[in-house]
């Protein structure tokens, strides 16, 4: 008896070892008979946060859809690079692994933002890499409670501008980042100093969204995909979205900064970026086989499947708007005073 | 009635065939990952979640989901109870919930009642699970309520309350606690403050911008002092190792740990109701609970069966209070209900206000089969404790190199960066000579889970209240926390002042 448990455990210790490597092994080590001699070793995809996060799962999902549809016949592992959100792989991405064709990253603004803000500054920024291709986009959404007197964000930001003490805007992530741009973009657009806007930042969006129902918070910046439920409920309302067009679903009434007068968008984008020095075989393959991935049907299943929502940029247009994307929030992080 | 009629078709598609196996894979997995230090169960849901997506692929999606999130859940309980484990038997906190069970646990290991400490963590997380489960389901929907009402000025309250009781971790002297405890706190304010987004300490590396990893100091002061302690004092390794006496515990083992473990359930289940507060404070708030209420309290910390069952308990209570804020409002109270929550989304059900209406038979499918994997738990290990229990008579000459190489395997498994293995290292040797000169360790490792966040609470309100003070006695929550955090230092000192003879930890 004594010893079949411990036969049994010994399995379960094995197969949890299986099961985390499982992920990664699943697409067969068959070598290409391609024409181009890249990709001639199997190839890494680091996300550069533990496991479970959004790099993590836009990296597994790639890694899955390119096996299951043989875009890529070898084996795409995916890797956790934990540490300083995403600024300590960041470092050796840009300097050891300039040159290394077999190893991608998964990113998202934090790129942008953690390079050009003053305080936990990241040296290096999407210029240190090659951006291949965007792959999803969400939205940020400024969100009150139903039982709120604000039925419009042009109130909101009224009562802001009269008396800045006495509306607190709260985010999942800390000042200077995502969540706390996204609040302050249309005070910003509207006039108002976007220091004086009273920030609280909690330790990511659900704490937020709890701060706000339960009266912590009276208004909070944060991701419009992750909100429509408590639309539906009737526990919030979402006064406005940083869209440049509105969105389907529940969150088709609710108007865009733009339509309210307010110059503003803010896309959060996830994509893949290459090494700095990717050679141009490298990056040829890769350019062409995001382009056939984000256009099967499969990948169509796996963004559902997440709910994220489609939007694909090929490299050159994806640069493009980088470069954009950098200006804007330059700017802003400029005007808080928190540029580098 | 209706609630029964609920939980009634909930059990309906919990003891469907396919769902009992995916209960019993999930809890097999979730103690094998609670046992295993490093894979927490935060890794443990993320990586199987791929797997369960590929297990129920043929199914319709509606029971795909039901039953993945079983197997899942499953994982999450099932660590819970695994996590005593390593920490009774070599010293080695798997998860931070299962550091304050060190303190007991691996005494009652040395000497020779390993058996009866493990027995007693699982009989106790047995009571935990089903009294979280009962709570679950008469009281979700108000308390859910009620944990909204935890703002930024009762989270500091609570914080506040919780180091003021760090005494209760003392060992022979208050003085050398309190140093410990600053330490803890100073080194908890190294990384980018999370409140005003400025770097504090880091001398710009960005490894140091996430903060110094909690486990990996807990690992090298417990695990890896003790270890060094075993090398360098080579006359311990050659004394005669206890020898289990017996396996289960004792008729006086189980009376003494009958009021602890209720104690530790309800206290760990309200707790974990809480977003943000979680498993490791309510194991250590029902340590410093029992070690309060004990007739004995020197006796805590030299391997007292209360200091395992009640935060055995607790931890393992607050993983179902988790549920509740997950279940009922969507939010994430900890990073492995945050996975979770990303479970239930990848099949298109969003946990939240309309989980109950919208899908009961997850929601309630997900309940019953919490009452059946509780039961496989302890089915499954009460036999493992035989097994695990041998363990502490392996020589140290064999079982010191596995203590290193776990030790290392498990912070590199969640820390994926060297730095934290010589941060490993030098805290091994700090927690050698801590414990050398009867620094207590404990106060330390709390202080650096309870000052970040206390920190960012008072700032959050403060921030609220534009500077206003008042709010942390203005908040009723709040007031009765800090009342009770007053008079958890005021009351024994104002007794001893007017002659009563109390016991006062505060010199040796």
């Amino acid at each position: 008896m004594k010893k079949k448990l411990l036969m049994l455990f010994t399995m379960l210790i094995l197969s949890i070892g299986l099961a985390a490597c499982g992920n990664n092994t699943s697409s067969s080590n068959s070598s290409g008979t391609d024409a181009s001699s890249y990709p001639e070793r199997n190839i890494t995809i680091v996300a550069p946060s533990g496991a479970g996060g959004g790099w993590d799962l836009t990296a597994r999902s790639i890694a899955k859809i390119m096996s299951e549809t043989k875009l890529v016949e070898k084996a795409i592992t995916v890797e956790n690079r934990a540490g300083g959100g995403g600024a300590v792989f960041m470092a050796e991405y840009a300097t050891k692994e300039a040159t290394n064709d077999y190893m991608l990253m998964t990113k998202s603004p934090p790129i942008l933002i953690n390079n050009l803000k003053a305080e936990g500054n990241s040296p290096y920024g999407y210029k240190d890499t090659t951006p291949l291709a965007q792959l999803t986009k969400d939205y940020g959404a400024i969100v009150v409670k139903s039982d709120s007197s604000f039925t419009s964000l042009i109130e909101l930001l009224d009562a802001i501008k009269a008396d800045p003490t006495s509306i607190t805007l709260a985010g999942g992530s800390a000042p200077g980042s995502m969540d706390h741009l996204v609040g302050v973009l249309p005070a910003y657009a509207y006039g108002i100093d976007p220091k004086q806007v009273k920030y609280v930042s909690y330790d990511g969006g659900g704490e937020a969204i709890a701060a706000l129902l339960g009266n912590n918070a009276d208004v909070i910046a944060t991701d419009a995909s992750s909100i429509g439920e408590y639309v539906k409920s009737g526990d919030v309302k979402v006064l406005a979205v940083s869209s440049s067009e509105r969105l389907p679903g529940v969150l088709e009434v609710v108007p865009t900064f733009k339509e309210l007068g307010l110059d503003a968008e803010f896309t959060i984008w996830r994509g893949l970026f290459g090494p700095k020095d990717m050679s141009d075989e490298a990056f040829n393959y890769w350019s062409t086989k995001l382009d056939e991935m984000a256009a099967t049907e499969e990948w169509q299943i796996e963004l559902e499947r997440n709910g994220w929502q489609h939007e694909y940029r090929n490299a050159e247009d994806f640069t493009v708007f980088l470069q954009e994307q950098e200006k804007v929030i330059g700017d802003l992080l400029k005007a808080l005073e928190m540029h580098k | 009635m209706e609630i029964i009629t609920y939980l009634l078709n909930g059990f309906a598609i919990a003891f469907q065939w396919h769902n009992i196996l995916f209960a019993l894979i999930g809890v097999i997995i979730g103690t094998a990952v609670g046992v295993l230090p490093g894979i927490g169960p935060m890794s443990g849901v993320a990586l199987l979640i791929p797997v369960t997506a590929t297990m129920t692929s043929g199914m319709p999606t509606e029971a795909a989901a039901a039953s993945s999130i079983i197997l899942l859940a499953g994982v999450y309980y099932g660590a819970m109870y695994g996590g005593s484990t390593t920490s009774i038997l070599i010293n080695t906190p798997g998860e931070s919930s299962s550091v304050v069970t060190t303190l007991d646990g691996y005494q009652m290991a040395k000497q020779g009642r390993a058996g009866a400490a493990l027995s007693i963590a699982a009989i106790g997380s047995f009571v935990a699970g089903i009294i979280s489960l009962i709570g679950l389901i008469l009281l979700a929907k108000p308390l859910s309520n009620i944990a909204l009402q935890f703002g930024p000025a009762e989270y500091f309250s609570l914080m506040l309350l919780g180091l003021c009781a760090v005494s209760g971790l003392a060992g022979k002297s208050m003085t050398k606690a309190l140093i410990m405890t600053v330490v803890g706190l100073m080194l908890g304010t190294i990384g980018i403050d999370t409140v005003s987004g400025i770097a504090r300490f880091t001398y710009d590396q960005p490894v140091l911008y996430g903060g110094l990893e909690f486990l990996t100091i807990a690992v090298g002061l417990f695990a890896l002092g003790e270890v060094f302690k075993t090398i360098l004092e080579k006359s311990d390794s050659t004394q005669p190792i206890a020898k289990i006496k017996r396996i289960l515990p004792t008729k006086q083992d189980l009376k003494d740990s009958a009021i602890p473990i209720t104690r530790g359930s309800l206290m760990g289940f309200f707790i974990g109701v809480l977003p943000g507060a979680g498993a490791s404070i309510a194991s250590f708030f029902s340590y410093i609970t029992e070690k309060k209420f004990s007739k004995n309290p020197d006796s805590f910390g030299k391997g007292n069966i209360a200091g395992v069952a009640g935060p055995e308990s607790a931890n393992n209570a607050a993983s179902g209070g988790a549920m509740i804020p997950l279940l009922t409002l969507g939010i994430p109270g900890s990073g492995t209900t945050a996975i979770l929550m990303g479970a239930f989304i990848m099949y298109n059900v969003q946990p939240g206000p309309l989980l109950f209406d919208d899908h009961p038979d997850i929601a309630w499918g997900l309940i019953a089969s919490m009452f059946i994997g509780n039961l496989f738990l302890l089915i499954l290990n009460m036999p493992l404790v035989k097994v695990f229990a041998k363990v502490v008579q392996t020589p140290p000459k064999y079982l010191l190199p596995i203590i290193i190489a776990i030790s290392f395997f498990g912070v590199y498994a969640v820390q994926y960066n060297t730095f934290d293995l010589y941060l490993l290292l030098a805290c091994g040797f700090l927690g050698y000579l801590f414990s050398k000169h009867d620094y207590p360790v404990a106060p330390l490792v709390l202080a650096l889970v309870l000052g970040p966040m206390m920190e960012n609470n008072m700032r959050r309100a403060l921030t609220i209240s534009n500077g206003d003070w008042k709010i942390f006695i203005t908040q009723p929550l709040s007031l009765i926390f800090i009342v009770i955090a007053v008079a958890w230092i005021l009351v024994p000192i104002i007794l001893k002042l007017i002659g009563r003879k109390v016991i006062v930890t505060d010199e040796g």
